[in-house]
This record gives C-alpha cells, structure tokens and sequence, in this order.
C-alpha cells in the first residue's frame, strides 16, 4: 500500500485521538444518560458512524439536560 | 407591625384585568392564605410581590427598606411548579441561592447544611437533584426559599401537588416558620388555608371580595343550623316548628328537618321545651355550623350576584 | 462583583458537567487542522484511490502557509458558527423554558450579572477553543506548508476572536429577546449570513465591517503588518458587542418583568 507509506502518520496521530476522544466522551455519556431525545440506539449508531458530526449532533440534540 | 403594604396592585395584560386594584398590609409572623378557585389571580399577585412581574400600576412597600436596597432581599419564593438546575446537587443549588442573596460563603455553608437538616434532605445533599423525588423537590424548594432569611415567604400552592403525608409534612414547616418570617401562601384547597393560617384573603377573578381573620369571617358568614330527626313522619313536625317564635325557616332534607333561626340559643329552648311538653319521639337533636367551604362557596357566589346586578 | 463572580463560576461549571468544555475545544481542533492534512494529502489520496482516467494530469497547486491558514478560519465560520448557535441557544431561552430562572432572578440577583456573566463564560469557552483550534492549525501549517511565527497566529487569535465574540453576542441577545431555542440559532445564524452577504456585496464601502475581519488578517498575515482598516473593523466589533450588550439587558429587563404568568 504506497498511501499508507506517503502518509506521515505520526503527524496525523493527535488527529485520530482528538477524533477518537470526541466519540467516547460522546459514548460515555450516552452511557450514562438515562434517556435521549429520540430513540436511544439510533444516537449509538449516529456517535460511532458519523465520525465528528454524530458526536456534535448527539451532544447538542440528543443528550436530554438532566 | 406592619412589614408590608400593597397599593392599588393592578395588572393588565393585553386589556384583559389579571388583578383589580388590590389593598392589603401584613403583619410581621402572620400566616396568610391566599383563597380562590384557578385562575382568580393568585400566582399574578405573588409574582407580583415577588419581583418577577411587573404590576401595571399600584404600589409595593416594605416597611423599613431603604430606597436602594433591592426589596427581593427580603423575599423568599416557592413557585407551583419549583425547577433547579438538576446537573447540581442539592447543597450546591442552595449554596448558589445563598451565595446570590449576598450570604458569604461560609454562612452561605452553614445555613444550607442547616436547612438541609431540618428539611430531612441530609442524606441527599450530594446526590443530583435530577434523581429527588417530587416531595423532596418541593423540601428543597422551600429551603432555597428560606436560605437567606427572608422577612416574608411567598408559597404557590404549596401543597397541593403533594400526596397526604407530604402535604401534612409541608402544613408542619408552615407552622413552625411562622416564628421566622411573615407567610402568604395561596391555594384553592379551603382545609389548607384554615389549617396553618391566621388570615384569609379571598380573591376572585381578580379581586379582593373578602379578607380578614379566620374568626372574623365564621362570624361573618358562617350560619348555624338545627337538625331534628324524629321516628316516625317529620312533615307533621315541620308545621309545629315553623309556629314557634324566633324560627325562620324549617326544611325537609332526606328525613330530617333543618331549622334556620335568628337565634340559635333561644331556638334551642324554645324547641326543646315544645318536645319536652308535647313528648316528640325525637332521635336525634345537632347543632350543626355550616363548613368553611359552604361559607367559601357563599362568600363567591354573593360576589358574582352583585357582580351581576351591576352589570 | 462576588455576585457576578457566584454567576460565572455556575456557568462554567455546568457547561463542564454537560461536555461542552471538551466537546467544543475538540471540534474546534478538528475542524481547524483537518483543512491542512486532508489539503496536504488530497493528491495522494486520489491516486491511491485511482479515480483519475488514464492519462489525466493531475495538478493541484499547494497553498501559502497564510493561505492554509486562512482555509482553517474559513473552517471555523462555517461550521464553527453553526457550532457558536447550537451551543448557546439555550442559555437564557432555556432557563425561562424550564421555569428555573423563577428561582434565581427571585433573589437579588442583578439583570446585568445575570446576561454578562453567561456572555462571558461562552466567551472564555469559544476564546479557548479558537486558541487550541489556531495552534493545532499551526502545527500542520508548519509542517506541510512551512511557517509562521507566533506573533502571526497571536494576531490572528485576537482579531478573529472578535469577530467569533460577535457571534456569541448576537446569539445572547436573540436569548433575551425570543423564546424558542431553534428559532434563537436560526436568527443567530441568519444574521451572520446577512453580515457576511451586505459586507460581501459592498466589499470596498464597508472595509471596517466585522465580517471583513478574517480578509484583514490575510492580509496581515501576508504583509507582516496590521492594516489600518484591520484595527478600524476591531473597533467596530468592539462598538458593536457592546451594544448588543446593552440591547439585551434592556430587553431582557423589560421582557422578563412583563411576562405573562402561566
């Protein structure tokens, strides 16, 4: 894999934890939370498929202010 | 002493009158109930008080505030429907309140842990208030109420949200905090307000149609009534009843006779002496006082005739 | 004072238990130093996923390091502003909603503490977010498109955080004003567009527009110097807040007292 040589992946590395950081503070709130707005398991699949979007959307939208 | 006066306290909202010019003073430690069915104006009025509303006209004066210092000060207010910041705990929503009615911190510290006690919420205190159960809800809401030691304690419908053992837990602290602090509650429940209070103020559709001590309004309202059960056929006593001197009116009512009398100690001598002498096979002789609500009822409807006959 | 300080401190440490105190720095970091690296790297990952035709030149001219800068700020108003609206909405509009501003503006509790105070904890977050944002932005900038100094990215910190504390403004003030939280983003959202439109549209006439603030900094990111028109938008962002400033809590004071009771 030629892509995998030409990418400077100690470089791209904080990228991938920032984005790896987002989803699980995201998952363990989900975790936490009772209840969500809107059914529960849809915001598991929005938080770990939607890379950065479904985190914000979870955090803005989903996540019922207790 | 009076602590508080109220002026022609008015409001309108979009042309529709919420509360007529109303007129009442407080004394300091008294309880006041605030009595009417929904919608007369009660939560108007004490947002009002409270500094969450402002009136349309009329005045709002506590005795012995100097002009700068802000009257919510002296205020502390529960509303029906009490909601905290729920991420918090429950000392932490206290020591917030506290903190922002200018307690320091340290009193701020000592005065919640104290409330927390006597509102039997220690062993919550840092547990989110988004688990509290409704009572508890309402325990903390009279606390945070209480927390900077207010001269006068505005309650909506405090207790009628609450389950039996609640509310009687609710009328207890009422009863107790009279020594601290003046207290206006309002509620639709008639038992409630003659419970705890000392005071009446009556409001409806926006007025004030009456407003004075409990004993006051007994005597003003309240009607005595004697009620005679015979054994056999009361029709034939009703007639002999009416012929006695001082009676007003004799009712049939499900076999037993209700007499209505100007007086009702001379209308109790008078009639037993007639069924001592005529030998009346009598089974039953009560004096019986109409009930507060019958007397709330009254009062309400008196006010919507004359309502009516000036319109 | 101690009051206003009472009020802050309750923001930011309810923003801290919601997330949003690392939720937004995270985003802001990601959205800011993605344009560099997937810019750095598109050429590398069309070929590898060889979508280009037999034959085709591919050329895709690389950018300045201001320009690569100025992709991640052109990152921020985007998405970061949508991000500004959704966070904020709900700030005053919400607490109404829930009925618990009953309980704190019942006690003696300034007007001006009261809207100043959540101004400037949203502030403090977004400030901080933008700052992370910018140096993450830095780092990739520097590596793929070579350098600038501290004092570049300082200076763009400053003048665009003016420009992001508008935003937060203008949202607080739509706080005071409407009721639904939706609706506070769409007006928050809209005015900034209709800001960007106007200014876009008489581009030269109104140089000190705050919207012209982030074609300033390119420029004095090329130039070494701040351009006059630079400082002539900061001071007039500065006008602007302060305003809005005083609109809210004048509306807020006049709102708040003549609510209808429910």
């Amino acid at each position: 894999m030629a892509i995998f040589n030409d990418i400077n992946w100690a470089a791209i590395a904080p990228l991938l934890v920032i984005q790896g950081l987002l989803i699980l503070i995201a998952l363990i709130d989900w975790l936490k939370g009772k209840s969500t707005n809107g059914p529960r398991s849809m915001w598991l699949i929005f938080i770990i498929f939607l890379s950065m979007i479904g985190p914000i959307l979870y955090f803005v939208i989903g996540r019922r202010q207790e | 002493m009076t602590i508080l006066q109220v002026n022609q306290l008015t409001k309108i909202y979009n042309g529709h009158t919420a509360v007529h010019p109303l007129d009442f003073s407080f004394e300091a430690n008294r309880c006041i109930a605030l009595l009417g069915p929904n919608g007369a104006g009660k939560t108007t009025t004490l947002r009002m008080l409270a500094g969450l509303l402002a009136p349309t006209s009329g005045t709002i004066q506590f005795t012995g505030l100097n002009g700068g210092t802000d009257r919510r000060q002296w205020i502390g207010y529960l509303p029906q429907y009490p909601v905290f910041y729920d991420w918090m705990t429950g000392k932490e929503f206290l020591m917030h309140c506290g903190q922002l009615a200018f307690l320091s911190k340290a009193e701020a510290d000592i005065r919640s842990e104290d409330l927390l006690k006597r509102m039997r919420l220690e062993t919550a205190r840092n547990k989110r208030i988004s688990g509290y159960s409704g009572g508890m809800k309402q325990r903390l809401g009279i606390a945070q109420a209480i927390i900077h030691k207010p001269k006068l304690l505005l309650l909506d419908e405090p207790v009628s949200s609450l389950d039996p053992i609640g509310r009687r837990e609710i009328l207890t602290l009422l009863e107790s905090l009279k020594k601290e602090m003046a207290i206006l509650f309002s509620t639709h429940i008639l038992t409630d307000a003659e419970e705890v209070s000392d005071e009446l103020l009556l409001l409806d559709r926006g007025r004030l149609i009456e407003a004075g001590s409990m004993k006051k309004l007994r005597g003003k309202y309240q009607t005595t009534k004697i009620e005679l059960a015979f054994q056999n056929d009361v029709a034939h006593y009703q007639e002999k009843l009416q012929n006695l001197p001082g009676i007003l009116e004799v009712q049939i009512n499900r076999d037993m006779l209700h007499v209505d009398a100007t007086d009702i100690s001379v209308a109790r001598t008078v009639i037993l002496q007639a069924a001592a002498k005529e030998n009346w096979p009598l089974t039953s002789f009560v004096i019986n006082r109409t009930s507060l609500e019958d007397m709330f009822v009254k009062v309400v409807d008196q006010h919507a005739t004359m309502d009516h006959s000036i319109s | 004072m101690q009051q206003w300080i009472i009020l802050f401190r309750k923001e930011i440490q309810e923003n801290i238990r919601n997330f949003k105190w690392m939720w937004v720095p995270l985003v802001f970091i990601l959205l800011a130093a993605m344009e560099p690296v997937t810019t750095y790297y598109m050429p590398t990952i069309l070929k590898a996923a060889g979508g280009l035709p037999e034959g085709a030149v591919f050329e895709m001219p690389m950018p300045n390091p201001a320009e690569a800068i100025m992709m991640s700020l052109a990152q921020l108003s985007s998405l970061g502003v949508l991000v500004i609206a959704l966070i904020s909405m709900g700030t005053i509009a919400g607490e109404r909603k829930s009925g618990v501003s009953e309980l704190i503006l019942v006690k003696p509790v300034s007007y001006f503490n009261y809207i100043t105070a959540k101004w400037a904890s949203y502030i403090l977050l977004l400030l901080t977010s933008l700052l992370l944002a910018l140096l993450a932005s830095w780092y990739y900038v520097t590596l793929f498109f070579g350098s600038l100094t501290i004092t570049h990215i300082l200076g763009a910190f400053l003048f665009y955080g003016l420009w992001l504390s508008l935003i937060v403004t203008i949202s607080i003030f739509y706080n005071a004003w409407i009721s639904s939280q939706g609706a506070i983003a769409a007006a928050t959202i809209g005015t900034v567009i209709l800001i960007s439109t106007v200014t876009s549209v008489f581009g030269t006439k109104l140089s000190w527009s705050p919207a012209n603030i982030s074609g300033h900094i390119h420029e004095m990111l090329i130039t070494n110097a701040v351009p006059s028109a630079l400082y002539g938008a900061a001071g007039l962002t500065i006008l602007c807040i302060i305003c809005l400033l005083i609109g809210t809590i004048f509306i807020f004071q006049t709102k708040y007292a003549s609510r209808k009771s429910e």
